[in-house]
């Protein structure tokens, strides 16, 4: 008995040198990339940001095509940003692409180490759907009502800001928290009486399931949600070449998003997650796609988280101030810029949301409206 | 073992040492039932004769209260110092791991074994505590998590101690319902869920209805239990002295299934609170469990912890409370 336990833990020694032997020789650096959420049915597919379109168009892996020692991974968080949050502070992921203010803000708060590269998503809608046969014709009237919201993700923050433009609070509205597609299912079925969230609703509302009552787009640019691109200290002192590359192949990413003359086939890219591209066309209208797809770091986006982390704040969702200055690193943003020759392609915007500089974005569909 | 319970009140065993001829004939009986032979001693009291070990200690003690008689403070002071010899060694022992658990934990934020962000440190958690406290929040979620789990317990209790005093009475509807019930009771409880939340919705009832099922099934099998093996003995001995259902019910047979029914009460209550905490977790928008899930989507784990730690306290208290009422109700039995 005792001499096969020890025959067994010998072999079980030397079965684990052999295995340390073959890592040593592999030397791949995984860059672990996260997106916080997944397509209406699950699908591993994001939408409504730049991040998506590098993912469905490859971006990332093209860049890295000639090295065969990177990999690129990409997991999308079925949890949003919450779920994100406990991958960073597991040390799981390296790179956070798509990441809502709110969930990145509360992550700071709590010490998680990253840096912002680049925005995302700018100007996000948030929309309010209630069922059509429901009493709810605005904001005013969800006082004591049952509303369903994925708690935590960006929509929180949008729209506790919404409530006390109203002089609500949330503790005036009974909040579910529930995931995208639990929320749909849930209003759906008439379990709540309403439900926050993004465009996914707007098809619902074609098929007459469900009736949208506010829409962000029609109020102050405060009340859009934003995301950006993070990547943890960690990674970024141990590969900062990886990073910048990172941030350049998201950068092209975010210019042909932000092409005009792309309109049909970014709205087809982000279609993959079961979102239908008419859902898209009419959260867009009367929108560029440079303006929500914009990769800039500009005094409106820097503004903005600003605002989110004061409020953030004040409801109570973060127990202290963050620090916002050293969390912003748009030197990789820059080389990328420069790399690409897209310094002036985008337009800049001040705090309050006016334009300070034109983009030549701007300019090519001017051009080709001609 | 059990002590004889009539005698855990020191006000029997005060009243047979300073006045035993103010006893009522049957006190009297029971003391001597119980083993509690009064001695007269030398200076006007009496002493009990010690029965056996344990009891010994406890005697002495007792008697250690003075010449003058024991004042309301002195019998304050020997109860106490009873309780903690009876039970301080089993205190002991039972703080001594979470007590690891904590040190653990406490090492644990120190030296950065997990990130902080995933197991906050005992400071935060403590200082949490304090501040949901301090504005009433904790109460709040605490007491509608307790209205819930009382209002499912007693409808699940009605249903199980109907049902299994039903089964347990007739032969023919045991053979009949049995084997749904036991297909039943294979189903996890959160198995139910879908399929409740389309016919209920979100709202209490799917909790009452939830809790109620999962309190149900262990205080029916305990009922039935309970009162199926009810000796045979005893059964005769009120046919012998021709007691009607009845009486034969109330004296008999429900004393006899206490053990077995209290088991299931005890496991039920405990299947509820989990349960409860379990559907408000899924699908609440207040209560315990509903703070565990805004404490995850917040990242402010924290909260997630306390809330745990309030949860365990309450269902220690339950399990504690019911023990003590079973104790109660087992009061005739004679310590063997």
């Amino acid at each position: 008995m005792k001499r096969t336990f020890l025959a067994v833990l010998l072999g079980g020694i030397l079965s684990l040198g052999t295995l340390g032997a073959s890592t040593a020789f592999a030397d791949q650096t995984v860059i672990r990339v996260g997106y916080p959420g997944v397509g209406v049915d699950n699908q591993p597919y994001g939408y409504g940001d730049s991040v998506s379109l590098a993912h469905v168009g490859h971006f990332l892996e093209d860049a890295f095509k000639d090295n065969p020692n990177i990999k690129v991974e990409w997991t999308f968080f079925r949890g949003a940003g919450p779920e994100l949050n406990e991958a960073l502070a597991a040390h799981q992921l390296d790179i956070a692409a798509g990441l809502g203010d709110l969930p990145s803000i509360v992550g700071r708060a709590r010490g998680l180490k990253t840096r912002f590269l680049l925005p995302a998503s700018e100007h996000g809608s948030l929309y309010l759907a209630v069922s059509p046969k429901s009493n709810i014709n605005s904001i005013d009237d969800l006082k004591g009502k049952k509303v369903a919201q994925f708690r935590g993700t960006n929509l929180q923050i949008a729209t506790d800001a919404v409530l006390e433009a109203h002089h609500l609070t949330e503790k005036d509205v009974k909040f579910v928290s529930l995931t995208t597609a639990d929320g749909l299912a849930a209003l759906t079925s008439g379990n709540v009486d309403g439900s926050f969230g993004g465009e996914e609703y707007l098809d619902l509302q074609k098929r007459g399931i469900v009736k949208i009552v506010y829409a962000s787009k029609q109020d102050a640019p405060i009340f859009g949600t934003n995301s950006a691109v993070f990547v943890t200290e960690e990674f970024e002192q141990a590969h900062p070449d990886l990073t910048q590359k990172v941030v350049t192949a998201f950068v092209k990413a975010a210019a042909w998003g932000s092409t005009e003359a792309n309109r049909p086939q970014v709205f087809e890219a982000w279609a993959k997650a079961g979102v239908p591209v008419a859902s898209f066309a009419e959260d867009f209208e009367g929108q560029t796609l440079a303006r929500r797809n914009t990769a800039l770091i500009d005094d409106f986006i820097k503004a903005r988280y600003a605002d989110k982390a004061a409020k953030a704040k004040q409801y109570g969702l973060i127990k202290k101030d963050i620090d916002l200055n050293s969390w912003f690193e748009p030197k990789y943003l820059e080389t990328a810029l420069k790399e690409l020759k897209l310094e002036n392609f985008w337009p800049t915007y001040d705090a309050n949301g006016k334009k300070l500089t034109d983009g030549m974005v701007e300019s090519q569909k001017q051009a080709a409206a001609q | 073992m059990a002590r004889a319970p009539y005698f855990s009140s020191p006000s029997l065993q005060t009243l047979a040492l300073q006045n035993p001829a103010a006893l009522a004939a049957d006190q009297h009986a029971a003391l001597l039932l119980g083993g509690f032979h009064p001695v007269p001693t030398g200076d006007g009291l009496i002493a009990p004769q010690a029965k056996q070990g344990q009891d010994e200690d406890r005697v002495a003690r007792v008697h250690d209260t003075g010449p003058g008689g024991a004042g309301t403070l002195d019998r304050i002071n020997v109860a106490i110092s009873n309780w903690v010899g009876d039970h301080g060694g089993r205190l002991l022992l039972g703080l001594s791991f979470p007590l690891l658990l904590f040190i653990v934990w406490q090492a644990s934020s120190l030296y950065g074994w997990l990130p902080d962000q995933i197991l906050p440190a005992p400071s935060l958690v403590w200082q949490t505590l304090q501040e949901r406290i301090a504005d009433g929040s904790l109460w709040d979620d605490a007491s509608i998590s307790l209205l819930r789990v009382l209002r499912g317990f007693t409808l699940g209790v009605g249903a199980g101690l109907l049902l299994g005093g039903l089964m347990a009475a007739s032969r023919k509807l045991h053979d009949y319902l049995n084997p749904l019930f036991l297909a039943i009771s294979q189903v996890p409880t959160l198995g139910w869920v879908p399929l409740l939340i389309l016919l209920v919705g979100i709202d209490e009832g799917l909790k009452n209805i939830l809790v109620a099922l999962s309190v149900f099934i262990p205080v029916t099998l305990g009922t039935y239990q309970g009162i199926r093996d009810v000796p045979h003995g005893y059964r005769e001995v009120g046919q012998v002295l021709t007691f009607g259902r009845a009486q034969m019910l109330r004296t008999i047979i429900l004393p006899a299934a206490v053990p077995a029914i209290f088991t299931g009460l005890r496991e039920g209550l405990s299947n509820g609170w989990q349960t409860l905490v379990a559907v408000e977790l899924l699908a609440s928008t207040e209560g315990l469990g509903y703070q565990m899930s805004y404490g995850r989507q917040l990242f402010q784990l924290e909260l997630v912890i306390a809330a745990m730690l309030v949860i365990g306290l309450i269902g220690f208290v339950f399990d504690f409370l019911l023990g003590r009422i079973e104790n109660h109700l087992q009061r005739w039995k004679v310590a063997a």
